[in-house]
């Protein structure tokens, strides 16, 4: 895919993700290269991902999104699918939002949970039984 | 089949051999099986479409999470498109069926919560007036439950008010998060039922099970190796005691002979190659819709053990609603167990002054990572399908996000399904598989009491969850990726007209033949099925062992 393709990319990826507030546009943390490496994890979006970097943007960014979700859905969805998972990959990004991604956390399978000490827990169990005995039906 | 025809098994039979029983399926209720009869000293034989999980190509720990799972791991097998599964026609459907062919099957998968039914899900009829009761009770599978329990190593607390006290769990219940104690506090200030989550995710080391570290990715497969499935539960002990195990083989057909006696199965091997698997006792745990589509496509015009006309239908899919509630304080709600920190039976049982028969399960979930909550891919659970792209985007976007990501929880509504012949599974005129079989079709509305009822849910959690402070709520309902539970398409009874297998399992037209898989289940109960489908499954077994002496074969 050309240079031109990829502009056109970065036009559509910032419409969908502009700067606001403290977070930054897509081509301020991605770059094409990225959405194109990412193609390779989702070889399934290769297809609808080249004609929607392949649009006319004469009626500018957002014209050509709105067209392209009405018209060629699977191209909005490659094209959207892409921008935003790579954006939320980036480590800044990350790191604006508060997400050290799916991490490993180790507990104490032990504690004892704080239900259990301060009420809640004995507040259900004093409601009482729920369930509808069926013996002898 | 009789003791005096078993020979002393020393070896695994060769390929092609005649076994004393061949199942279909590796998933829960085919791995139960297969371990309790190699135990037994019975050969045994296993096909499995799919293959081992690579527990490499779970992407949980990886970067690239959200991007790959919304494909390579979604439980939907027309967007999986893996050739190893079967495409589904789902024109005629309000709710997608879910499933993974593969050892441990669809619960490669699955969110891990852990329930038993309650006692009066097998006594519908009579409690109720509508659907049937089951041949047993309650009080019968209990023994079994608490055994798989102890196999599958589940985390939980007992002593909940909602069941009839029962012993304790294998583990300690998992540590709760942020999430589930926003989710009590709403509970709490609606003084209504909930309990710490019982999932089949060990809190310690068991077997070949690692502790759970809350990585929160259960639903698009465990790369910790944490969540019980049968490929790490069950399968080393089956292999050890001598299962044999094929995998990447597509069963296509049932044999039986002039007597209409079962001979074994047809099936095509991962080379594509035609085979046939003789065997004394033929064993389908395929699920609530890979069992009817195999006994559909045997027999002939109108499949094999359909004498009652019902196999197939009464196709249960437990209607699923959501409710998405953002709060302003952080809940670190990417963080798991993802299946449920807390569980609320409040509107289990019927109350028909509430305008519905049967009830609800609710569960209490993290809601995830970023591109998750932003409603903008995926799913699209809680984008509306006329919805302008823009909601979605632009400032929208980090709006969005900035509300919902960390600052969330769902709560999952499962409603009971009633039984309905019109809910139905058939086979594609069509749709094929990868190997040219037909696609199974699924003929499904949500009635109107299920609407009712997750209408009613709905209204109840919000109330829940804006005592809790929820700054925004979403819902979706029905959802209609949400065909996790597969129930009722093999009806179990007393009657053969009415129904297609006996309280045992075995067909009531081919005395050798038996369904172990949730195609028996009379109605569906409103828990998740996964507890009740192994125990009666190990029931069945056992049955079947002990009564050996007793059992016709070809």
């Amino acid at each position: 895919m050309s240079e031109q393709h990829g502009d056109t990319f970065l036009a559509l990826a910032d419409f969908l993700i502009p700067r606001h507030g403290d977070m930054p546009a897509y081509s301020e943390v991605c770059t094409y290269d990225t959405a194109l490496a990412a193609l390779d994890f989702r070889i399934d979006l290769k297809e609808g991902f080249e004609r929607a970097v392949a649009v006319d943007l004469k009626d500018g960014a957002e014209g050509a999104l709105e067209k392209m979700a009405e018209g060629d859905a699977e191209a909005f969805n490659a094209l959207s699918t892409v921008a935003v998972c790579t954006y939320y990959m980036d480590q800044k990004v990350r790191e604006l939002i508060g997400y050290p991604g799916q991490e490993s956390v180790t507990y104490d399978s032990k504690a004892t949970q704080p239900y259990l000490v301060d009420g809640s827990l004995a507040k259900v169990i004093a409601r009482g039984q729920t369930y509808r005995p069926t013996p002898g039906l | 089949m009789s003791v005096e025809k078993l020979e002393p098994r020393r070896s695994r039979p060769r390929r092609d051999e005649e076994v004393d029983v061949v199942i279909v399926g590796a998933g829960p209720s085919g791995s139960v099986a297969a371990l309790e009869l190699a135990r037994a000293g019975i050969s045994v034989v296993v096909l499995e479409q799919g293959d081992w999980p690579d527990y490499d190509d779970y992407t949980g720990a990886r970067p690239e999470h959200e991007l790959v799972a919304t494909k390579l791991w979604h439980p939907n097998p027309n967007v999986r498109d893996n050739p190893r599964d079967y495409p589904v026609d789902t024109s005629t459907t309000d709710i997608n069926p879910l499933m993974y062919a593969g050892v441990g099957g669809s619960a490669n998968l699955y969110g891990a919560q852990w329930m038993h039914f309650l006692p009066s899900d097998f006594k519908v009829r009579s409690m109720d007036g509508v659907a049937d009761d089951w041949p047993f009770t309650y009080e019968d599978l209990l023994p079994f439950q608490l055994e798989i329990e102890r196999q599958v190593g589940v985390s939980g607390l007992s002593g909940d008010p909602a069941y009839p006290p029962r012993g304790p769990y294998p583990f300690p219940a998992l540590p709760m998060g942020s999430v589930g104690h926003r989710g009590i506090m709403g509970q709490e200030e609606m003084g209504w039922h909930w309990w710490p989550g019982s999932n089949a995710i060990p809190s310690e080391s068991f077997g070949q099970l690692n502790p759970c570290v809350r990585r929160g990715t259960c639903l698009t497969g465990c790369p910790e190796g944490a969540k019980s499935t049968t490929d790490r539960s069950h399968w080393p002990l089956a292999l050890k005691a001598g299962a044999t195990l094929v995998t990447n083989a597509r069963v296509s057909e049932i044999e039986t002979d002039a007597d209409g006696l079962a001979t074994g199965v047809v099936y095509i091997d991962g080379n594509g190659r035609t085979r046939r698997q003789k065997a004394k006792v033929v064993i389908l745990c395929a699920n609530g819709v890979g069992t009817p589509r195999l006994l559909l496509m045997s027999g002939g015009e109108d499949g094999l053990a359909n004498s009652s006309g019902l196999v197939g239908k009464r196709l249960m899919m437990h209607p699923f609603a959501s409710v998405l509630a953002s709060f302003e304080d952080p809940l670190d709600s990417w963080r798991g167990p993802f299946g449920q920190q807390i569980y609320s039976l409040e509107f289990y049982e019927t109350d028909e002054s509430r305008g519905f028969l049967r009830g609800s399960k609710w569960n209490c979930m993290p809601s995830g990572g970023p591109v998750g909550v932003s409603g903008a891919i995926g799913s699209k659970v809680y984008v509306s399908e006329d919805g302008d792209f823009r909601d979605f985007w632009g400032k929208n976007l980090h709006e969005n996000v900035a509300r919902r990501f960390g600052h969330s929880l769902i709560w999952g509504i499962v409603g009971e399904d009633l039984p309905e012949e019109d809910n139905q599974v058939v086979l594609s005129k069509d749709l094929v598989d990868s190997d040219g079989l037909p696609a199974p079709q699924i003929k499904y509305q949500v009635n109107e009491n299920s609407n009712r009822l997750l209408n009613f849910n709905i209204e109840r959690c919000l109330e829940s969850v804006n005592a809790a402070g929820a700054i925004e709520t979403l819902v979706s309902t029905p959802v209609r990726e949400s065909g996790w539970h597969l129930i009722g398409t093999t009806v179990m009874g007393d009657d053969p007209r009415k129904s297609v297998v006996d309280q045992w399992g075995a067909t009531h037209d081919v005395p050798n033949l038996y369904v172990m898989d949730a195609s028996t289940f009379p109605t569906s109960g409103a828990t998740n099925p996964t507890a009740t489908i192994m125990a009666v499954a190990l029931r069945n077994t056992r049955r079947m062992i002990a009564e050996r002496r007793n059992q016709k074969v070809a």
